[in-house]
């Protein structure tokens, strides 16, 4: 099996802290695969490892088939991997559509995925002038996903998309996410197991900055020890 | 959000500006007309080259969190530059040869960078000849100067001080310095290049230290072509020297005066973002160490100035738009103001000077629309919103931000420098001017709302007005109650108040009048 | 750096093994107060003539270090507030000149004696501390810095207003301060020496002491996350005003004897200029060391005292030139980097004695 992306024995610092400790996973292509863990152990390092925001110090991390550590972010990001950040980060000075504009890679980007984003998400067609701060939560973190999606990226990191979303909303995200995997492999950090779990063919589970075990969800599901140990009570 | 919410949120931004508005119309109401209609348009004034400084620092603040304590001293380079384009024409034209040949060394960054690359024992020995390269392109570049012919002021004989010159031209006639004679100039030239490529080559291997393996090892079309214009540029005003002054004295003052302001925005574009690309960027994950380098920079900045122009303080003539006087003067219309270029207007009986209070206004406010446009009109405008907010989430999305942050940077700088010539001719030229104004757009920034554009504007005006209302009470005198005599500022009170103002603002809003709430 | 941290209180079992650990300190201590004998004798002078107040190079020089002590004592205390606490103030010079001030009024125009000023300087101290420690909670990071550096030049503004002039002598600064006897600068220059070389390495051991303490352990949690530190249930709040108080009392010593060394006290120690001094002086020596504040202030004093000498007006310039080349190429100062560089050290002395079998068990770094 092809793997889209490979990350073998990263090691990452910041400032003093030896925040990863020794973390290897691989993403095979087209599917959706899970990064498990509790708080701080080291699962959005793992992801920003990934795209050079905290560069790792050791290990390497291959994106089809190439190595991209040590590269400066942007490189690796035009590389074709769309960032979905925690917390929604969008860009509050920024009206909807600048928001999607400022993502294109290429003129012309967002004239492309124009109908697929406005299909996944109708809501964001009719908010497209207002400025980001003035949206609501869940409406903010649909801006962040479709912002992801704006150029022609195979690979999708999201960060805790259901994180403080009123379980409505939730619903309506897990859906898009479930659509636009037809088309980008995602690797998803997600706190909501039952979330993680209806979504993922695959997880991964990071405990204290490594990768301690990883394997098809199906059989995570009924492994409640494993579930027990490592995420707490589910 | 509906407009009652927004009200409900901002309250104490409201109730703030509501009370700030009451106490300027207080004091309005407490002169007649014809002063405060000046002492509005002074502060105009004041706050526009307050502004004009504030918006790179808050642009480059806001991008980079980079303070930088440089920013005044770039503001006083641009009014030394200025100055010499304006007054010694000939003596900006003969340092332009030298000083584009220099740059070129440094333009080729991406070429040597490759070419270190390439040769392992400048791989190997990174630590070592960086340095000899710097001290040999110093010394060569001292040794080449020497050889161009440079027709330049003393500052140390009064009769050839930059105040002498500034007097003759004042009263009409430009005095020009003799030319010393040129001794050995293709030996100038070629070492002018040579020594600014072994600076170059000395910051491409220091560099090389700190990012080992991340560089990029592409040259750009764009560093050939500007290779190229920088070299026959260079080349032409040296061999055409005497033509492009006898143009630049030819002219008359006005369009002199227009000249000096572009050669000192493109100077300070350039400066810079050489600053950026040299002294800033290998400093990003040490910010308060930019701090301190952006501070010993303004000292090393003072003290070239002082070298070359001298300490005592000089002034800048007017150009010839702003200075006609007699006939007509002062203009009661504004037939009269072009027909006569008066000096000076008359309106509601009070005398209000052309290039002070009305042009530098009137340049001010075609910057602020101009940058407002490139950031709310432009991508890179869009970029540089977006990156104050969150830098790194832009890089993420696949943009090179440190080229983003070059631009800003030498734009910031820029706008320092056009700050610069532009105040000359009106407060003079002076070595502290800097550090002053630096203090000044600092609390301006604190008021307004340290990364907001709009209020670096508000800011710089707010403090302006209120500098100048002061000073106005100071000579007047306010009526207080309970008080026989007229309680009269002193002026020490002057900068008390805009720092008092900053201290009570910051109290009641810590992000500013317009900044948010992170 | 944590690892040191713990070694060093481990360390402190007995007296004896705290001699040991400090023996460097000791040495240059005892360095310092024979300094002046030393250059007395190769000058031609005896030891007596330097207890005697004779003039000659080692009473100027003893002067040049009175200085360089104060310039660390003063240094130490913004590098509590900034290198430790993470507090970046730009007012710092007012807690300094508070002092200098404080200082020469109660000796001139209220002609009390040194015991009743320091008591004075005590209330001074914690006055100007609280007055930053009210706008903490309100402002942060670099808006906090700009308050007080609004607070710091009113202060500046009010010493220098010509209605202040016959208590601090307006923009000339205050002069005609009679220091007592025992402390006077010039007919007792070597007391002075001594007792200011005591307060400076009392206030290190001190402030070493603090940093290593429950408390000071807090503050530096601060300064690495304060949200982490909240989170915990500390009230960053008042650790960082304990941080304040103790700063700004250790600023105001520096002042006291800065009035009583020097003939005038200019306004500009009360100027933003002479916070930018101490932050030079902490970014030269290595922010949050400590002991990077006695070294910077050594190197920034007399750095600028020879330039001076040798280059006259270039100086400036030279030392700007200086600044920079420090923070590109020492980048975390002399002492940070020194550390880094003695840990890689020792690390490849540790393996080069592997090598050759003569390794004694790793100690772990």
């Amino acid at each position: 099996m092809e793997n889209l992306l490979e990350l073998s024995n990263i090691h990452t610092f910041i400032g003093q802290f030896h925040i990863l400790e020794g973390v290897s996973l691989s993403v095979p292509k087209g599917s959706i695969i899970a990064l498990l863990g509790r708080n701080g152990a080291g699962k959005t390092t793992t992801l920003k490892s990934i795209l050079g925001l905290t560069p790792p110090r050791q290990g390497s991390v291959l994106f089809k088939g190439e190595p991209i550590q040590g590269r400066r972010s942007f490189d690796i990001a035009a590389k074709g991997i769309g960032f979905v950040p925690e917390h929604r980060a969008i860009f509050r000075d920024l009206s909807v559509l600048e928001n999607l504009r400022i993502a294109e890679r290429q003129k012309g980007d967002f004239e492309r995925k124009e109908q697929f984003i406005f299909e996944l998400f109708p809501d964001l067609k009719r908010l497209i002038k207002l400025p980001g701060t003035n949206l609501s939560g869940g409406q903010q973190q649909m801006l962040a996903v479709a912002r992801a999606l704006v150029p022609d990226n195979e690979l999708l990191l999201i960060d805790e998309p259901s994180e403080g979303l009123a379980p409505v909303i939730i619903e309506q995200m897990m859906a898009a996410i479930q659509q636009l995997s037809a088309q980008s492999t995602v690797l998803l950090v997600e706190q909501n197991f039952v979330v993680a779990s209806k979504l993922a063919q695959q997880y991964v589970i990071i405990e204290e900055g490594q990768s301690v075990k990883h394997g098809r969800m199906a059989d995570l599901v009924q492994d409640k020890a494993t579930i027990h140990r490592y995420l707490g009570a589910a | 959000m509906d407009v009652l919410g927004t009200l409900k949120a901002n309250r104490t931004r409201f109730i703030t500006l509501g009370v700030l508005a009451f106490l300027f119309f207080t004091a309005v109401q407490g002169m007649p007309t014809e002063d405060w209609v000046i002492t509005i348009l002074r502060g105009l004034s004041v706050g526009m080259i307050t502004f004009l400084v504030a918006a790179g620092l808050s642009l480059i603040l806001g991008l980079m969190d980079v303070l930088n304590l440089a920013h005044g001293e770039m503001f006083m380079v641009g009014a030394y530059v200025g100055w010499t384009v304006f007054v010694r024409p000939d003596t900006f034209v003969d340092v332009l040869s030298p000083l584009l040949l220099t740059v070129v060394g440094f333009v080729l960054l991406p070429v040597w960078r490759v070419w270190i690359q390439k040769v392992p024992f400048l791989l190997k020995q990174a630590k070592f000849w960086p340095w000899l390269a710097l001290v040999l392109g110093a010394g060569l570049l001292w040794i080449a100067y020497a050889r161009f012919p440079l027709a330049i002021w003393n500052p140390d004989v009064y009769s050839e001080s930059p105040i002498t010159y500034s007097l003759a031209l004042s009263q009409g006639n430009l005095l020009l310095a003799t030319v010393p004679p040129s001794a050995g100039w293709p030996l100038g030239l070629l070492g002018t290049l040579l020594g600014g490529s072994l600076l170059g080559l000395a910051i491409a291997g220091f560099g090389l230290r700190q990012q080992a393996g991340t560089m990029s090892n592409h040259i750009s079309r764009g560093t050939w072509i500007t290779t190229a214009v920088l070299l026959v540029l260079g080349l032409v005003t040296f061999f055409i020297n005497s033509n492009i002054t006898d143009f630049l004295l030819g002219i008359s003052t006005t369009a002199r005066f227009f000249v000096a302001m572009a050669v000192a925005t493109g100077l300070g574009f350039v400066i810079g973002g050489l600053i950026e690309v040299a002294l800033i960027r290998p400093l990003y994950d040490r910010p308060i160490y930019q701090l301190m380098i952006t501070l010993g920079l303004s000292f090393i900045v003072i003290e070239v100035v002082r070298a070359i122009w001298g300490r005592p303080e000089f002034t800048m003539p007017k150009a010839a738009l702003f200075d006609g006087s007699g006939d007509g003067c002062p203009a009661t219309s504004f037939g009269d103001l072009i027909a006569h270029q008066c000096s000076t207007i008359l309106l509601f009986d009070g005398r209000i000077r052309t290039y002070n209070e009305v042009f530098i206004i009137l340049v001010g406010l075609v910057v602020l629309a101009l940058v407002w446009l490139i950031l709310q009109r432009t991508r890179i405008g869009m970029i540089i919103r977006a990156g104050v907010q969150d830098s790194e989430m832009v890089e993420a999305l696949g943009i090179n931000v440190r080229q983003v942050f070059t631009f800003v940077f030498a734009m910031g700088v820029a706008l320092a420098t056009l700050g610069g010539v532009l105040a000359a001719p009106s407060i003079g030229l002076s070595t502290d001017m800097g550090t002053r104004l630096l203090l000044l757009a600092l609390i301006a920034l604190a008021i307004g709302g340290l990364t907001s554009f709009p209020g670096a504007a508000a800011g710089a005006i707010l403090v302006g007005l209120l500098q100048q209302f002061i000073i106005k009470y100071g000579q007047i005198g306010i009526n207080l109650p309970f008080l026989a005599e007229p309680f009269k500022p002193s002026p020490p009170l002057v900068p008390a108040s805009t720092v008092l103002l900053m201290v009570i603002i910051l109290l009641i809003l810590p992000h500013g009048l317009f900044g948010r709430n992170e | 750096m944590q690892s040191t941290l713990a070694n060093r209180t481990a360390e402190k079992t007995s007296l004896a093994d705290w001699w040991k650990a400090n023996r460097g300190l000791l040495g240059l201590l005892i360095l310092l107060i024979a300094f002046p004998f030393l250059l007395a004798l190769s000058e031609g002078q005896s030891i007596g003539d330097v207890l005697a107040n004779e003039a000659g190079n080692a009473k100027f020089m003893q002067g040049l270090l009175i200085e360089v002590f104060i310039l660390a004592i003063y240094a130490l205390s913004y590098d509590l507030i900034l290198g430790v606490t993470g507090l970046l103030s730009f007012g710092h010079a007012m807690f300094f000149a508070a002092g200098a001030y404080f200082t020469g009024i109660a000796f001139k125009n209220l002609g009390w004696g040194a015991g009743q000023t320091l008591l004075g300087l005590v209330v001074v101290a914690v006055v100007q501390a609280l007055l930053f420690g009210v706008v903490l909670p309100r402002v942060k990071g670099i808006t906090f810095a700009l308050v007080t550096l609004g607070l710091a030049s009113v202060f500046h503004i009010v010493v220098q207003s010509t209605e202040m002039s016959e208590w601090t002598g307006a923009d000339v600064g205050l002069q005609g301060v009679i220091a007592p006897e025992w402390l006077n600068t010039n007919t007792a220059r070597f007391q002075l020496y001594l007792l200011t070389l005591l307060a400076t390495f009392l206030v290190y051991l001190i402030y070493r002491r603090f940093v290593d303490s429950p408390t000071g352990r807090v503050c530096i949690a601060i300064r690495e996350n304060e949200g982490r530190a909240l989170m915990l249930g500390y009230n960053t709040f008042l650790f960082k005003l304990v941080a304040l108080v103790v700063a700004s009392l250790t600023a105001v010593l520096a002042g006291f004897f800065h009035t009583i060394h020097q003939p005038i006290v200019s306004p500009n120690v009360a100027s933003l200029g002479w916070t930018v001094s101490a932050l030079l002086i902490i970014l030269i020596g290595g922010v949050g060391t400590l002991s990077g504040a006695l070294v910077g202030a050594a190197v920034f004093r007399l750095l600028e005292f020879f330039l001076d000498r040798w280059f006259g007006n270039a100086a400036n310039f030279l030392l700007g030139a200086v600044y920079v080349t420090i923070v590109l190429f020492l980048p975390y100062g002399i002492v940070g980097t020194w550390r880094l560089r003695s840990l890689d050290m020792a690390k490849g002395r540790a393996r080069l004695m592997k090598l050759l079998g003569l390794g004694k068990k790793e100690t772990g770094d």
